[in-house]
């Protein structure tokens, strides 16, 4: 019998199993007959409404499942969250005081305020507003949340919109108590001092609360790590947090307290899905929404029960020129580089380049071709008609190149300098995992080859990438890059001669001084228009300049399931979810 | 034994602590920080990054890092996250009964097959059934797992309904409950099955070249002469010797398991240390990074102390002093 043993064993293990394995099937089979019931009427569905996603009066209860398609961090606070994904997730259990419309103005939410001079703030909070947890939100939650982020031992990226607030720098030195710019006036009511009067003090202020209640007695350098971040979170919007699957998946539920109107679904489950498996999860309705790489575009489209939706994106993808040194000490560019100072150089490779063609190969058309680096919803982005809009002109191009002395003198069939020496366009790009990257980057130096400028690649891992840009690594000549922007259109922060993040070191005083009258409140005052006409003259002058070549703004992506209703997007993202619903 | 395992323990100390070394001069060794990356102008500035790069000591000199992150590792202080904020051990815990559970069935699956596979060919050798085994098998193993797991999701989970495309659990069921557990298993099958079936060759091939060796063997002879039944020849006497240089495998497999599956995880969801481990070379998550190496290469070297106490064991002609 003994020797027996690891036999019987093993048969064991396998009866075992097949127990497992038969216990599974039989769950599928109770599920497999209902998925296909609400396939088919999803069908008829379309077929009745023709438009697309489910329309007319919205339905209560159901369930909808929100597909991400990177896996969150978890840090699920609008203090410390530090990526898009997270942010995502937030979204749907926590809302600003301040909101911004589709023109990305501020407007009330929660808040409203009233200034006179753009320097104190009076907010008024709307009453009867609660935590999940129960408690009521009121002024000193905000506080609490300002007063957090402005602790030295804060360990997330917000402290720049506290800052601007009066004694926020003494808070934060240890030298008072509490933020002598933050008056409470009641629990609905609140004074903001800021340091100085700006145009933009209320866009670049804080506007997210944190629960005092939950969250006072734990030590802000331990609060990234507490359960009211990481397992807990607690806000205040449409849905409440059940349950989070690090990593994976998170549980919401509506939030039946909610202030600001009924909210339709009884339950949002989101969900991690890897990119190889969204098209599939979405043809069998595993999922109801999801934000879509363009790559996945082409391959949802043709899916029945699936509608496409986009909306334009705050981020542009340019190509830039190294023309200077910056100095990091003094925050000035400390020197310039000569290869690419002929600006007719710069504005013959922008002719030269197919930015249309190069756009629908590898953003499938999810994306437009910029002239400027504002992305055009923004208020104060330039229109077309008053830019060059450097059409594809390669014999322009040419032409350029002749005049600016760039010709071929050695005839092997590319221009050397002006000096005539060998002239190669060095462009590098970053390498992730992504394959692609490599073909699009291969593309623009072909469209400078055709030209007649020599061209070179390289792709560097992204990490390293940016280090070099920063540190004007002498090998980093022309560069592949994007930026986004945020509600905030200034963009002093990437243009100005003393900005670390001006990667191209681009240097003209006159452009600088656009830019800080833009937010000079003596000269603008509170007048947008005033501001918006500033914004486009200085727009006309680096669409002149092109200190570096830019390309498109990509358009976000969003698939819906039709059983879908009432979501909408506008460049300020996605309504209110308390709004969204399912029709079964 | 037991003098032999505390030496063996002992010599680990030295080589962890050389391990360290590499470990550390690796990760630092890598261009770009925590830090750097694809910057979001709307949620950072160069103040903060600045700021937090004198916080984490990444401006300190190198030894002054190793030391200070050495001394709080021998205490059990792993450090905090670069990316989560939170204890890397949390952390690292928290992903540990995912990647546990599906290395320990996809081992069993292997196992089962391999056994299987094995037994028949080393029976059979050089028929067709054996040759259409090896065949299999080496296809199996050529077979990138990116490739199996996305032709596995789109066969079993979106064609024919029969497992989750990815994920761990079904959130919406109770924690704790029976259908909590069956949830889970029914989600860990499949990645199981594709790392577990694609990775029989090593296993089959092993058992089978000892089976055919074996058979030849004089005690084979002598049970034959006796009318043992072939059948039991097989099973019981030749199966016995036959098993025991498979235990050298488990040594490697015990790392493994804890190791586990980068890709196969990601494709299918299913947050464990392998995606956990990737990730954190991605981001330059330090803190992360180095516990994981220093996990992972302290289970190798237990794996392979483990292996060989217990080949003493199996084999009483393999005596340890």
């Amino acid at each position: 019998m003994k020797k027996n043993k690891s036999l019987l064993w093993l048969f064991a293990l396998i009866l075992v199993l097949s127990a497992f394995l038969a216990a599974c099937g039989g769950d599928d089979e109770e599920a497999t007959p209902a998925d296909t019931e609400t396939e088919t009427e999803t069908e008829t569905e379309t077929e009745e409404e023709g438009d697309g996603a489910a329309e007319g009066e919205p339905q209560q209860g159901g369930t909808l499942v929100y597909g991400i398609d990177a896996p969150p961090e978890g840090l699920f606070s609008s203090a410390f969250y530090g990526i898009a994904t997270d942010a995502e997730v937030i979204a749907l259990f926590d809302e600003p005081l301040i909101d911004y419309n589709e023109n990305l103005e501020p407007v009330p939410n929660v808040a409203s305020w009233e200034t006179e001079d753009n320097k104190v703030f009076n907010f008024t909070f709307e009453e009867g507003v609660k935590w999940h947890n129960g408690e009521e939100l009121t002024v000193n939650d905000w506080v609490f949340a300002l007063e957090t982020i402005a602790d030295p031992d804060y360990d997330g990226p917000r402290y720049t919109n506290v800052q601007t607030i009066e004694g926020a720098e003494a808070f934060r030195a240890g030298e008072a108590d509490s933020i002598s710019g933050i008056e409470v006036v009641s629990d609905y009511e609140i004074t903001i001092t800021f340091d100085e009067a700006r145009v933009n003090n209320l866009t670049n202020l804080w506007a997210y609360p944190l629960p005092e209640a939950a969250m006072g007695d734990i030590p802000v350098a331990e609060m990234s790590a507490s359960e009211f971040v990481i397992t807990n979170p607690i806000g205040i919007g449409p849905f409440k947090v059940d349950k989070i699957v690090q990593g994976e998946s998170v549980e919401f539920s509506k939030n039946e307290d909610y202030w600001n109107g009924d909210v339709n679904l009884d339950k949002i489950v989101l969900r991690v899905v890897d990119n190889s498996s969204v098209v599939g999860a979405l043809q069998n309705g595993d999922i109801d929404m999801i934000s879509l790489q363009p790559v996945s575009g082409p391959e949802v489209e043709p899916l029945e029960n699936v509608e496409i939706t986009t909306y334009p994106g705050l981020s542009y993808y340019y190509v830039g020129f190294k023309l200077g040194k910056f100095d990091n000490a003094t925050q000035t560019i400390s020197e310039e580089l000569p290869k690419y100072q002929d600006k007719q150089l710069r504005q013959a490779m922008m002719y030269a380049l197919n930015r249309q063609e190069w756009v629908d190969a590898f953003f499938f058309g999810y994306a437009n071709v910029v002239n400027a680096p504002v992305p055009s919803s923004h208020w104060n982005s330039a229109d077309d008609s008053e830019l060059n809009t450097y059409e594809y002109d390669p014999e322009k191009a040419m032409e350029l190149l002749d005049e600016a002395g760039y010709v071929d003198t050695n005839d092997d069939g590319f221009r050397e300098d002006p000096n005539g020496e060998e002239f190669v366009v060095k462009f590098s790009h970053y390498a992730t995992g992504n394959p692609t990257f490599e073909s699009r980057a291969q593309a623009i130096t072909q469209y400078f080859e055709e030209v007649g400028l020599k061209s070179e690649l390289e792709m560097v891992e992204v990490n390293l990438y940016y280090d070099m840009i920063e540190k004007d690594d002498p090998s980093i000549e022309t560069f592949f890059g994007g930026w986004g922007t945020g509600a905030d259109p200034d963009p002093s922060g990437l243009w100005k001669s003393d900005q670390l993040w001006n990667y191209p070191r681009y240097n003209n005083p006159e452009s600088d001084q656009l830019l800080d009258d833009a937010l000079n409140i003596d000269i603008v005052g509170t007048d947008q228009d005033k501001r918006a006409e500033l914004y486009i003259e200085w727009q006309k002058i680096v669409n002149e300049d092109l200190p570096m070549l830019y390309i498109a703004e990509l358009e976000e992506i969003v698939a819906l399931n039709k059983r879908v209703g009432g979501i909408e997007f506008d460049v300020s993202g996605q309504n209110n979810p308390a709004e969204w619903f399912v029709t079964e | 034994m037991l003098k032999y395992s505390i030496r063996r323990l002992l010599g680990m100390i030295p080589m962890l602590i050389l391990i360290s070394i590499v470990v550390f001069t690796l990760a630092k060794l890598m261009p770009g920080d925590s830090l750097s990356g694809e910057i979001d102008p709307n949620n950072t500035n160069p103040e903060y990054i600045a700021e937090m790069r004198e916080k984490l000591g990444y401006n300190d000199p190198l030894p002054v890092q190793y030391f200070n992150w050495i001394t709080g590792f021998v205490q059990g202080d792993f450090g905090k996250s670069t990316k989560y904020k939170r204890p890397v051990f949390d952390v690292i815990m928290e992903k540990i009964p995912n990647t546990l559970f599906l290395g320990i069935m996809s081992l069993i699956i292997t196992y089962i097959l391999a056994f299987m596979m094995g037994m028949y060919s080393g029976r059979k050798p050089y028929t067709l059934g054996d040759n259409a085994i090896a065949g299999i098998n080496y296809i199996m193993l050529a077979i990138p797992s990116f490739v199996a797991a996305v032709f596995a999701i789109y066969f079993f989970a979106f064609n024919l309904n029969w497992f989750p495309f990815g994920g761990s659990v079904d959130i919406l069921v109770e924690t704790g409950s029976a259908e909590y557990y069956l949830s889970r298993l029914h989600h860990v099958l499949l990645p199981a099955l594709v790392l577990g079936a694609m990775s029989t060759a090593s296993y089959t091939q092993f058992l089978r070249n000892d089976i055919i060796e074996n058979s030849r063997k004089d005690f084979v002879r002598t049970a034959r002469a006796k009318g043992t039944p072939i059948k039991k020849i097989y099973n019981v006497h030749i199966l016995r010797n036959s098993i025991i240089p498979l235990v050298t495998f488990l040594g490697f497999d015990f790392a493994a398991l804890i190791g586990g599956a980068i890709i196969t995880e990601t494709i299918f969801t299913y947050p464990g240390i392998g995606m956990l481990f990737l990730d954190s070379v991605n981001v330059r998550d330090y803190p992360t990074l180095m516990a994981l190496t220093m996990l992972l290469s302290f289970l190798t070297l237990a794996g392979n102390l483990i292996a060989d106490l217990l080949y003493g064991i199996v084999d009483p002609r393999i005596r340890l002093e």
